[in-house]
């Protein structure tokens, strides 16, 4: 499934396949305010600063130019033309299956076991986005090759790259929690497991995900293959929250390495150029990943979503 | 009671109390007896030196820096020396000090200046020390946080999307917030409805004072009167160009900028204390540049080559041979103010990135020639192809990006070694400052 398409295939795919209608309501309706781009020749979007000041005009360049890919922005511009005037963006969060720090397949590109794993650390970021930040607005699109969590909140969508940032590295863990904790009287010694709210927890069920997640080829900072062996080992502790045990059968210096490392790890969790670029362009739900062959959809219910069940274009199923 | 405008200088009751005062700006040189008799009565106040004792608004103003400076500074610190900054009693003439140093501060250097960045940060630190140091009983103390807070915050459940301001200027962590549902909790019934249950083997009370307590509330209350003084700041510059500077304001900024020359050696930025020591502008010694320089030196292969050349190696690299300090002194310097014929930026500097770009792959200026005109904006020269002095200040010379930008952007330069760690990873150009300094010890 996921080579290239051809020429006639992108056609095919944009005059039987593909409506406008299909592109979501929460792009259309700001769509005089976005910027599109296009890849024609598939060497990267360089057809960039377009305008449709309404969904017929994008219909009529889409089904003449049958493009290589689809792009719009983030930000909504008063003169999206010049890329000028910005009033706000979506807070967007990238996680591309292909870029995930830790997976267990070993495939080269994407394949059914990355996507998965893709679908279940986007499931955990939104529930964080919901339950601790509160933010309602959000919209989840397959992108292709990995899904972007877009976010609407009018609270959010002013908010400039630092705090962007911020929320970022809170969502993935990627701060190790302090340890000590006083309450003007005395100081205690809390580990992040032992707390099981706030941001301590977040970070805690992210590092829980990873080190299920490792493969006797996962690399850490500062874990050599030793260490490595003994998480490995001694992790089936943390599927039932033993924590206390496996630090205990890890040490607690080598315990720190191993959160240390996967801390800086969890940073790659969600590529964060696109969360803090304020204009970044993401692709077009409803147009074709034409590298992977694959339609970039918005997700409605992700607990059902199966890619290769609604991300399948005809011509792939007629090859 | 402990006035509210004894911990911010911007609450309604502050600026009440400072418009009553009337102060008159020709006369904030001249001795006034009710603030010395006021500093005299503290008993806490060592008096053995006249020098200690502020003896007019203008002197309180300087004390106020000092004290910062001091703090910072030097390791035998007097607290006895400055005990009046803490003491209530003063509240009325602090706040007339609070508001002279802003407004010169507003008028003379502007929002973004180094002399804004102390000023804020001195009333943060002001505030915090003044909480603690009141000795108030706890309910005193919590009541006093409470009224600030509600003058503050006009809602009784705080978003944090309210304090974004405070997170984007890092005044404040996402991380050191309880958040639920968007909301912020400071409460502890709030607090023990939603987590009680789940906190085991622990007393949910107990923890709810080691994550929360009154220690949030004041860190909330502090970092936002620290955005509302900068804020104070801003406003005031904003006048600048439209009211006449009083010349006593003007005064004072100049003994503003002496007090703080004492600092200059020490200072490091905002956030953090950089790398103590100097070094002189010198030719560069690649051996001493941090780990992602010297990656992205060697050209990079795969992704963010822009990045590396233009936002990461060529501000580093000027800033690393022309003003390595920048961070701790002025930042409206230009290339030319240090490198007057641009030979420097010309022979060393521009050879440096340019070979760079050459080692990525695909060569950075045989597909994206653009990035050259880009690397001399950044440079502070404007969008041109070729470096001219007469474009010189059409953009901004950048500064090196923070390590933290960098793990951003690019997370695969970042590699830390001992020292990046040791430094605690704030910016590739300490690691350099440091690197030097070692050789020349």
């Amino acid at each position: 499934m996921f080579r290239q398409a051809t020429l006639e295939e992108r056609r095919k795919y944009y005059r039987e396949e593909w409506e406008v209608k299909e592109v979501p309501d929460f792009i259309l309706d700001s769509i005089e305010n976005r910027e599109f781009g296009f890849d024609h020749f598939g060497r990267g979007p360089n057809d960039r600063y377009k305008v449709f000041t309404e969904p017929d005009y994008l219909k009529r360049f889409m089904k003449s130019k049958t493009p290589f890919a689809a792009y719009c922005s983030v930000a909504y511009y008063e003169k999206p033309r010049k890329r000028a005037g910005w009033m706000k963006s979506e807070l967007v969060f990238d996680v591309d299956a292909k870029d995930i720090p830790v997976r267990t397949c070993s495939c080269s590109n994407v394949c059914e076991t990355c996507l998965g794993e893709a679908k279940e650390i986007v499931s955990r970021l939104i529930d964080t986005i919901k339950g601790d930040l509160g933010l309602k607005n959000i919209h989840l699109v397959y992108s292709g090759r990995g899904y972007h969590i877009r976010i609407l909140d009018k609270d959010v969508m002013k908010m400039d790259s630092d705090v962007r940032s911020q929320v970022l590295k809170y969502l993935v863990g990627a701060d190790i929690p302090k340890d000590m904790y006083d309450d003007g009287v005395a100081v205690y010694k809390l580990e992040h497991f032992s707390i099981p709210f706030g941001y301590p927890r977040v970070f805690t069920e992210r590092i829980k995900y990873a080190i299920l997640h490792l493969t006797p080829d996962s690399k850490l900072d500062n874990v050599n293959q030793k260490l490595m062996e003994d998480v490995l080992k001694h992790r089936k502790l943390l599927e039932d929250d033993e924590w206390g045990l496996f630090k205990n059968r890890i040490g607690p210096i080598r315990y720190k390495k191993v959160v240390s490392g996967i801390a800086s790890l969890n940073m790659g969790l969600v590529d964060a150029k696109v969360t803090i670029d304020l204009k970044r362009i993401l692709r077009l739900p409803s147009t074709l990943h034409s590298k992977v062959s694959m339609k970039c959809i918005e997700v409605k219910n992700i607990e059902t979503f199966d890619p290769f069940k609604e991300a399948v274009p005809e011509f792939v199923q007629d090859r | 009671m402990i006035p509210m405008s004894f911990i911010n200088p911007l609450s309604d009751e502050a600026k009440q109390i400072v418009r009553e005062e009337k102060v008159d700006l020709q006369r904030i040189y001249d001795e006034n007896d009710i603030l010395i008799d006021r500093i005299y009565s503290i008993k806490s106040q060592d008096t053995s030196d006249d020098a200690f004792i502020p003896r007019n608004y203008a002197d309180l103003v300087i004390k106020r820096l000092e004290w910062y400076v001091e703090k910072r500074s030097n390791s035998n610190y007097n607290y006895r020396k400055f005990a009046f900054l803490f003491d209530p009693e003063i509240t009325k003439f602090d706040l007339v000090a609070f508001y002279i140093l802003c407004q010169a501060v507003g008028l003379k250097f502007g929002p973004n200046s180094r002399e804004s960045r102390v000023l804020v940060e001195l009333q943060g630190h002001i505030i915090e020390n003044r909480l603690k140091e009141l000795n108030l009983n706890r309910e005193v103390r919590e009541e006093l946080t409470r009224r600030i807070m509600n003058e503050l915050i006009v809602q009784d459940r705080i978003k944090w999307t309210v304090l974004s301001d405070l997170l984007g200027s890092k005044k404040i962590y996402l991380h050191d917030l309880v958040l639920k549902d968007g909301y912020i909790i400071l409460d502890k019934e709030v607090f023990i409805k939603h987590f009680g249950e789940e906190i085991k083997h622990r007393q949910p009370e107990k923890m709810y004072n080691l994550f929360i307590g009154n220690r949030v509330k004041e860190l909330i209350i502090i970092k936002m009167i620290m955005q509302n003084t900068e804020n104070y700041i801003e406003s005031v510059h904003e006048k600048a160009n439209i009211i006449e500077p009083n010349p006593t304001i003007l005064k004072i900024a100049d003994e503003v900028t002496e007090v703080l020359s004492k600092e200059i050696k020490y200072y490091g930025s905002s956030q953090c204390s950089g790398p103590r020591g100097q070094i002189k502008p010198s030719p560069l010694s690649v051996d001493k540049f941090p780990p992602c320089i010297k990656v992205a030196l060697n050209g990079i292969k795969s992704g963010g080559r822009n990045e590396a050349i233009v936002l990461l190696l060529a501000p580093f690299l000027s800033y690393a041979r022309l003003n390595p300090h920048v961070f701790g002194s002025n930042t409206s310097l230009k290339i030319s103010d240090l490198d007057k014929d641009l030979k420097i930026t010309k022979n060393e500097i521009l050879p440096m990135i340019y070979d760079a770009a050459d080692k990525c792959s695909p060569p950075l200026f045989d597909d994206q020639p653009q990035e050259k005109v880009n690397i001399n904006a950044k440079l502070g020269f404007g969008m041109h192809s070729e470096l001219n002095l007469q474009h010189e200040g059409e953009t901004t010379w950048y500064t090196p990006m923070s390590c933290e930008k960098v793990k951003m952007n690019m997370p695969s330069l970042c590699k830390p070694d001992d020292l990046c760690k040791r430094l605690k990873e704030i910016n590739p150009l300490f690691y350099y400052i440091e690197g030097i300094k070692n050789n020349l010890e």
